[in-house]
């Protein structure tokens, strides 16, 4: 039986990781290759690196700390922020990287998604939506790490970045990020009967029992949870152990 | 002792080379055919699209030293489209000719429902026996029903029965997830990405790379 | 032989900016508003002989200098005195449920058990987000407020006058601010009121923040009818037959001895804890329902800062215009103080957000101060100071930037 994946979401400022709400703030919360092999170390299915200040000033900047994690961290590794060219891409899968995850660039040019999956392969290209409700059951795309609005809609765009070849999407409600007050389910609910490939849930988790509940009710395929384990809140054991206690399958 | 890497200018090697490393193999990349012919270990990579990886080792012209190395009797790991190369064809994008060093072909994963089983199959998944028994190869004292990373939406199925090392379970279909043919060892899932598990895999095939 | 360029409002002829943060040395410092008039020179923040600001001095001080378990200390003793114990408010804290005055509120309240009685002037126009996050602060927070709107035909005027006379709109605005702590404390019996942060965080001079009470000057007057309101005085105002002296009751400043007598104190907290405005935010969306902004703000990169009144942004924006600093500037100094960003970051930030005009509350501002989009721009341009700005081909270019990417750089 195929597995709800544990991802650890870890937002890094130049040599920091950072935890932010509604991605704002650029509290430090430890060093982000540390983060990374400790989690690695108890159990976690996945890591995605976000440079969370790309969007401020046009660059990105993560490829020595992917070059470091991939030397003692060996389980999926996906980078996003700032992911503009197809340079930036081979870049970061030439560092160690995995995934890559895009934002921005794609709703500027839809195009690059394509092009992207045709060169790497869509296994590589996870698309990264950020939603802001706007109304009931209504949620609008944001870039630039959740400040520029886009008049997007997010079922609509989701479904687009699945024809144009995304891999996975990993979907983050800006409502709910960093809160610790559990998943946007009405959010993934609306996105899940419209696409058919993977989605990452992210943003919100503040304990165990939220990840129960949003998987109870939308079968989503992984979990991306930042707060609760930068803030060391819970464990990963304990987290993997309160969903087996509910029947869901997680990798031990 | 030396163990080669195919340096096709496909997917994430570095992790491999990570991997292996920290496994304390002495392992390099290599395009060189020489070089491939004269190693104790030989391991082909790979993500992506099988045309495009025939497309690369053709135009590096690897094809015949790598066919040369596979009868050498020395150990081989083909990982995720590098074990879907070792067979004859792949349906993807029309017939595309393989490897062919075991028989069988590649196809696209069948998923039932869309809905619940998607493609690509991105997750960890188990890993359960077949007929052979998992001593003496790759999967020395592994667990029945380890974890392990996939990411693929084709799978190889073999002709042989007998090739099948393991099987996995996604969408209520067993497709084999690790093939055996003598010397020559293929895996689905990423053994440099799952873990410790998947570390020791690594350290299973650097020792027999060693007797 | 290079001509000397006039320098407006009495400003440093050279532009500089801090070695440290970002600030210009153009920045003027907390003044007394009723006494602001047209053509007053300013009194901008200090640079020291290395080049750097009073405020990154302060703040280096801030780390080192000062033993904040002495302050705390000092802070329980003074809250001692002051608290009551028969359920009666015993500080005012104004504020609008912004990030600052959330956090002090309460802090106030539930580590160090005060009774705290907020009281908000209300801003000109409130944004929905300002809205939402003023009643979070009471439903969520747990707090008590009294929301005070002053006369709206007679402070449109003012903001009017103000942005026509002074390039600044919040002059009376900021007059009532200031007044509204010690009024309300005066009218409920209440001896304490106590403000966020000091303004010497932001350039004033370092001995103000040795004092952690408030210069009196700043909210009582002993002569009522000089008091000035977009460089027009109330006396001005009443003798055009429109207004009495009833309508200027918000805007009187409680007399100095009265206050004395009432054993009124206004103090800082950032006397007493040390402030950082990032943890202020982390603070109150853990604890009063804040919210940041969905949107960047414009002129900045941030979110978080400053979001209740859609004509705020025109503060900023006549900043920018007098003394070439704009919201960015202000709000990345401030982060790299506290070690948020670098001075590089910054730069580049300023670079690319300093000068974006808002667009979003443009209209709305127009119509609150009845002022055409001609007119807006012939008083823009009027208060362009000539050692700032210059015209490059049609075009207003700033002479100097942090970037040195001005046109005299």
């Amino acid at each position: 039986m195929n597995k709800i994946r544990v991802v650890a979401r870890i937002d890094v400022k130049n040599e920091f990781a950072i935890k932010g709400i509604h991605l704002e703030g650029l509290r430090k919360v430890g060093n982000p290759n540390t983060m990374a092999r400790n989690y690695y170390n108890n159990g976690i299915d996945e890591i995605v690196f976000m440079d969370a200040v790309a969007a401020y000033y046009d660059r990105n900047s993560l490829r020595e700390l992917i070059q470091e994690a991939c030397t003692d961290v060996f389980i999926p590794i996906t980078v996003g922020g700032g992911i503009r060219t197809i340079d930036d891409i081979k870049n970061a899968l030439n560092s160690g990287a995995d995934k890559v995850a895009i934002n921005t660039k794609a709703v500027q040019d839809p195009n690059f998604i394509m092009q992207s999956a045709k060169i790497f392969g869509s296994q590589c290209i996870i698309s990264s939506i950020e939603a802001k409700k706007i109304g009931e059951n209504k949620w609008e795309v944001y870039t630039d790490n959740g400040r520029e609005p886009t008049g997007k809609d997010v079922v609509e765009w989701a479904q687009h970045v699945e024809e144009l070849g995304a891999g996975e999407i990993m979907l983050t409600s800006i409502d709910r990020e960093g809160t610790k007050k559990g998943f946007d389910i009405n959010l993934y609910q609306s996105v899940i009967h419209s696409v058919s490939i993977p989605i990452i849930a992210s943003g919100g988790m503040g304990k165990s029992s939220d990840a129960v509940k949003l998987i109870k009710h939308v079968n989503v395929d992984a979990i991306a949870i930042a707060s609760v384990l930068h803030y060391k809140i819970e464990s990963i054991k304990e987290i993997k152990n309160t969903l087996l206690e509910s029947q869901i399958k997680v990798r031990i | 002792m030396k163990i080669a890497i195919v340096d096709y200018d496909i997917g994430n090697v570095r992790s491999i080379l990570s991997a292996f490393e920290n496994q304390g193999a002495n392992v390099f990349l290599t395009s060189d055919k020489d070089e491939i012919l004269k190693s104790d270990g030989l391991v082909l990579p790979g993500v992506g699209a099988f045309s495009h990886g025939m497309e690369n080792l053709k135009s590096y012209d690897l094809v015949d030293a790598i066919k040369e190395y596979a009868i050498s009797d020395r150990p081989f790991m083909g990982i995720c489209l590098g074990m879907q190369l070792l067979f004859e064809e792949s349906e993807e994008f029309g017939e595309t000719k393989g490897l062919g060093l075991i028989l069988g072909k590649v196809v696209k994963l069948p998923t039932k429902d869309s809905q619940n089983e998607k493609l690509p199959h991105v997750s960890w998944n188990e890993l359960n026996s077949n007929k052979a028994p998992w001593e003496n190869t790759i999967l020395t004292d592994i667990e029945e029903g380890s974890d392990m990373y996939f990411v693929h939406s084709f799978i190889a199925q073999p002709r042989d029965s007998d090739n099948i090392l393991s099987t996995t379970e996604y969408s209520s279909h067993h497709f084999c997830s690790s093939v055996k043919k003598d010397n020559i060892y293929g895996c689905q899932f990423h053994p440099e990405k799952s873990g410790p598990t998947g570390l020791k895999i690594i350290n299973n095939f650097i020792r027999m790379c060693q007797t | 032989m290079s001509k000397e360029l006039e320098a407006y409002y009495g400003l440093p002829s050279k532009v500089k900016f801090c070695k440290k943060c970002v600030i210009s040395n153009q920045r003027p410092s907390s003044t007394i508003e009723f006494k602001n008039e047209k053509g007053e020179k300013k009194k901008v923040i200090n640079f020291n002989e290395d080049g750097v600001c009073s405020a990154c001095v302060y703040h280096d001080e801030k780390e080192t200098g000062i033993d904040w378990e002495d302050r705390d200390v000092k802070l329980r003793s003074l809250l001692d005195q002051f608290r009551s114990n028969d359920g009666s408010y015993d500080v005012i804290v104004p504020g609008s449920g912004g990030k600052d005055s959330a956090f002090t509120a309460h802090i106030l309240k539930y580590k160090y058990g005060m009774n705290p009685l907020t009281v908000t002037w209300a801003p000109h126009l409130y944004t929905d987000i300002g809205w939402k996050n003023m009643q979070e602060w009471m439903h969520t927070g747990g707090l008590d407020n009294i929301l005070y709107t002053p006369n709206g035909i007679l402070h449109q005027e003012m903001t009017k006058n103000a942005f026509h006379n002074l390039l600044h709109p919040f002059q009376p605005f900021i007059v009532g601010q200031r007044i509204i702590g010690p009024a309300m404390a005066k009218k409920f019996g209440v001896k304490l009121v106590m403000y966020g942060e000091n303004q010497a965080e932001y350039g004033n001079s370092i001995e103000e923040n040795t004092n952690p009470i408030m210069n009196m000057d700043f909210f009582s007057s002993d002569d009522v009818l000089s008091m000035k309101f977009g460089g027009v005085s109330m006396q001005e105002y009443i003798d055009t037959g429109k207004y009495t002296k009833d309508d200027f009751a918000p805007y009187i400043a409680p007399d100095k001895q009265d206050l004395v007598d009432n054993g009124i104190e206004v103090h800082y907290l950032g006397y007493y804890l040390k402030w950082d405005p990032q943890e202020c935010y982390y603070y109150s969306v853990d604890n009063t329902g804040f919210q940041a902004n969905p949107v960047r703000t414009e002129g900045t990169y941030s979110k978080y800062s400053s979001i209740d009144d859609k004509i705020d942004p025109f503060h900023y924006l006549t900043t920018l215009i007098k003394f070439g600093i704009g919201r960015c500037t202000y709000d990345a100094a401030q982060e790299v103080r506290n070690d948020k960003i670098t001075r590089e970051e910054a730069s580049y930030l300023v670079e690319k957000y300093d000068a974006e005009f808002p667009d979003i509350y443009f209209k709305d501002f127009l119509e609150y101060i009845d002022t055409t989009e001609d007119e807006f721009w012939k008083v823009i341009d009027k208060h362009r100071s000539p050692h700032i700005w210059k015209k490059v081909d049609g075009e207003w270019i700033l002479r100097h930037t942090v970037s040195n990417t001005g046109a005299d750089d």
